[in-house]
């Protein structure tokens, strides 16, 4: 009987050049149901704790999420996993776009890369035909010109590939991997791993069916064609296919939680030029998609005027426009899309790289560096140019460059000083462009994900503050009953957190992107299980679904134990404990007495110990994997 | 009174704009100018009056106001 895998890995050894496949069958399915819950599996079975995450040693892992590929709105991501070289600890990213769906319909589950080839070389994946082929001849160039070689040599212009630039053969520790140079496995460094393997790309073309491995094709296609015409009547999935993410600036910079001059302040007062309209009229030439997906939220550019601008690398998401434009001073929107451009021909994550770049100008001002450190790049916030600059450094690792390619952390141990109160991290991690002050789950999210500051590792507190909205009554399945304040840090809200985390999590291994599920998006609670039924023929509820997404939250945490995480790395950045300078929330903060006791609540619902922040091995034999209590 | 309806708020106005001009002979509260445009108060959770953020059940406009009005903004 079907139910929606093909039990089929694909295993390769980069050092040895060997390819394999590995099978596996419904009952290890049920336990790690793609996406993030097999990637981290995976992980923790491939990778031996200590391993140089640059090394032949650490393991990528590419994981498709269980819907992955139906013919479902959102339904489109995939995992990439590796011990990070940003953090060193768990490394994770998802991805939507076409390559994962190609994939599954290649016939493969996922992908395990092991070792490191001798040259560059590249993998193509024909269905169950897989060669590691020579890619000397595409290191150093440019996605998209790679894509286009590659196409061209496996005379199949309809193959998917997935790739680092030149920022991942640089091995800059947040470089990311890209997928038809627009959709990106932006965070952790996964791009790094990638490269370190002598790994230029992997194309994908299958020929296979999704209805094929269904346990109820017609279900699914019924609840497919449902969904899609949701997705175009929905206010919350109808503003994303018309704004997209960039649609939230100017509603964060009213809130006051608009990240500006590196978390310093709360509102912008450039945000006239960055917001929507401007953005709409100056840059926006087309409206995408990924695979199958009716929401559409994609957004292509193309500029010549200020700055040059290429379609081919899609457009600036929300988290970019944020990083390079407010959190560095800039309001020159052109430039944050040059800026944007750069990440994708160098796959470099936008939010880290942004990040990045804020940190250092904090550094410049405060004359921490100087000109005689930047070859004279003038590195002030809002200087546009600069920013743009130092991107460019960043993915060629040039002057400056080469030290904030490391990440704030370790560029802050470098520069000394202050300049470690200037480093917006957690575990390593940069922060996303979400402000905790104003929605302090959020900071619970950053302060407790595994893979380091992370803002989509749960539903963000606005969701759950008003009991008439949609987005509340979305939550609702989720056995959220009472409206709580977007500031509100009471056990209540941890409670809540915790919910919308293993939610969230769920959401990962499942395959939907960040925008798919209530409560941020169209798609209830209800249709997520009557989709996951269909697909699998298994009776599973909502509470099964949370306990999918805690189960792949704690091998995560067994990950980052093993390699001597404690609590005392689940801390946030000081600067958020101090007062925003400006906007709707002037003078509000994070109290460390009121977060801290909220950490330890919610380390006692997850049934973590509170001082080391270690899953229990009474937890983990609830959780059905009690035997990753033998690893730590 | 210039309005703009932020986020998934301008799915209600019948035009999807975001930027719409509101004529107002008098001050009026705002909860009853969204009533009359039908837009969801529930919805909205921000409200700014010539850039100050205001509750919206004590927030009153008159023409020649700048307010902007945005749904909770979850993320992403």
């Amino acid at each position: 009987m079907n139910y929606g895998s093909h039990g089929k890995l694909l295993r390769i050894n980069l050092t040895h050049g060997t390819i394999e496949s590995e099978t596996f069958d419904e009952s290890f399915y049920r336990l790690y149901p793609g996406g993030k819950a097999l990637a981290a599996y995976l992980l923790l079975r491939e990778v031996k704790p200590g391993c140089n995450p640059l090394g032949p040693a650490n393991a990528l892992i590419l994981a498709n999420g269980l819907l992955t590929g139906a013919p479902i709105s959102t339904a489109t991501r995939f995992t990439a996993a590796a011990r990070s070289p940003l953090t060193g600890g768990y490394g994770e990213s998802e991805a939507g776009g076409f390559w994962g769906p190609e994939l599954r319909l290649a016939g493969w589950e996922g992908i395990i890369v092991t070792g490191r080839a001798e040259h560059p070389v590249y993998i193509a994946i024909r269905d169950d035909r897989v060669a590691i082929r020579d890619a000397r001849h595409l290191w150093g160039r440019e996605p998209e010109e790679a894509q286009a070689t590659i196409r061209e040599e496996l005379v199949d212009r309809l193959t998917r590939v997935l790739q680092i630039g030149r920022g991942g053969e640089n091995l800059v520790r947040y470089a990311a991997l890209t997928n038809e140079l627009r959709h990106f496995n932006g965070r952790a460094g996964m791009g790094a791993v990638m490269g370190a393997k002598n790994l230029k790309a992997i194309a994908v073309r299958g020929s296979g069916r999704y209805a094929a491995i269904a346990h109820d094709p017609q279900a699914i296609a019924e609840i497919g064609r449902r969904l899609a015409k949701q997705a175009k009547e929905h206010p919350q999935s109808w503003d994303l296919q018309e704004k997209g993410t960039p649609g939230l600036v100017s509603g964060l910079n009213a809130a006051g939680i608009l990240p500006t001059r590196n978390f310093h302040q709360g509102a912008f007062d450039g945000v006239d030029q960055v917001r929507w309209e401007v953005y709409e009229k100056e840059l926006l030439t087309a409206r995408r998609s990924c695979y199958a997906c009716a929401v559409r939220c994609k957004r292509e550019v193309e500029v010549h005027d200020r700055y040059d601008v290429s379609s081919s690398y899609g457009g600036p998401e929300y988290e970019a426009i944020g990083g390079f434009g407010p959190n560095c001073g800039v309001d020159d929107l052109q430039a944050v899309a040059k800026a944007n451009e750069l990440c994708g021909r160098y796959t470099l994550d936008a939010i880290s790289t942004g990040s990045a770049i804020a940190f250092a100008m904090e550094c410049f001002e405060h004359g921490l560096i100087g000109p005689q450190d930047t070859d004279g790049l003038d590195l002030r916030f809002g200087n546009a140019a600069a920013m743009v600059k130092a991107v460019e450094w960043i993915g060629e690792r040039r002057g400056i460059g080469d030290l904030l390619a490391e990440g704030v952390k370790r560029a802050a141990e470098v520069i000394g000083g202050d300049a470690r109160y200037f480093a917006m991290h957690v575990k390593g991690q940069e922060l996303p462009m979400h402000d905790p002050r104003g929605k302090v789950g959020v900071g619970l999210a950053y302060a407790i994900s595994e893979v380091g500051a992370e803002h989509l590792s749960a539903y963000h507190d606005p969701a759950i503050a008003n009991p008439n909205s949609i987005t509340f009554k979305g939550a609702m399945p989720l056995g959220i009953t009472e409206p709580l304040p977007a500031r509100d840090l009471s056990p209540q809200k941890v409670a809540y957190y915790y919910k919308l985390e293993n939610w969230s999590s769920a959401g990962k291994a499942i395959g939907f992107c960040y925008f798919g599920p209530a409560p941020r998006s169209f798609i209830s609670a209800a249709d997520t299980v009557a989709a996951v039924r269909a697909a699998t023929g298994w009776d599973w509820t909502v509470e099964d679904l949370l306990r999918v997404g805690e189960r792949a939250t704690n091998l995560a945490r067994v990950f980052i134990v093993r390699e001597g995480f404690s609590r005392t790395d689940d801390v946030l950045p000081e600067r958020l404990f101090q007062p925003l300078e400006n906007g709707a929330l002037q003078g509000v903060a994070l109290s460390h007495a009121d977060f801290e006791a909220a950490m330890t609540e919610l380390y006692r619902l997850k049934g973590w110990d509170s001082v080391t922040a270690t899953p229990t091995r009474e937890r983990l034999e609830a959780l059905d994997i009690g035997w990753a209590a033998d690893l730590i | 009174m210039q309005l703009y309806l932020g986020g998934h708020l301008n799915w209600y106005e019948p035009c999807k704009r975001g930027w719409i001009t509101v004529p107002l002979a008098e001050t009026t509260p705002l909860a009853a100018v969204l009533a009359r445009l039908g837009v969801p108060a529930s919805e909205v959770a921000i409200v700014t009056i010539n850039r100050r953020v205001v509750a919206l059940q004590d927030a009153r406009v008159s023409d020649g106001d700048t307010v902007e009005l945005y749904p909770p903004i979850g993320g992403g």
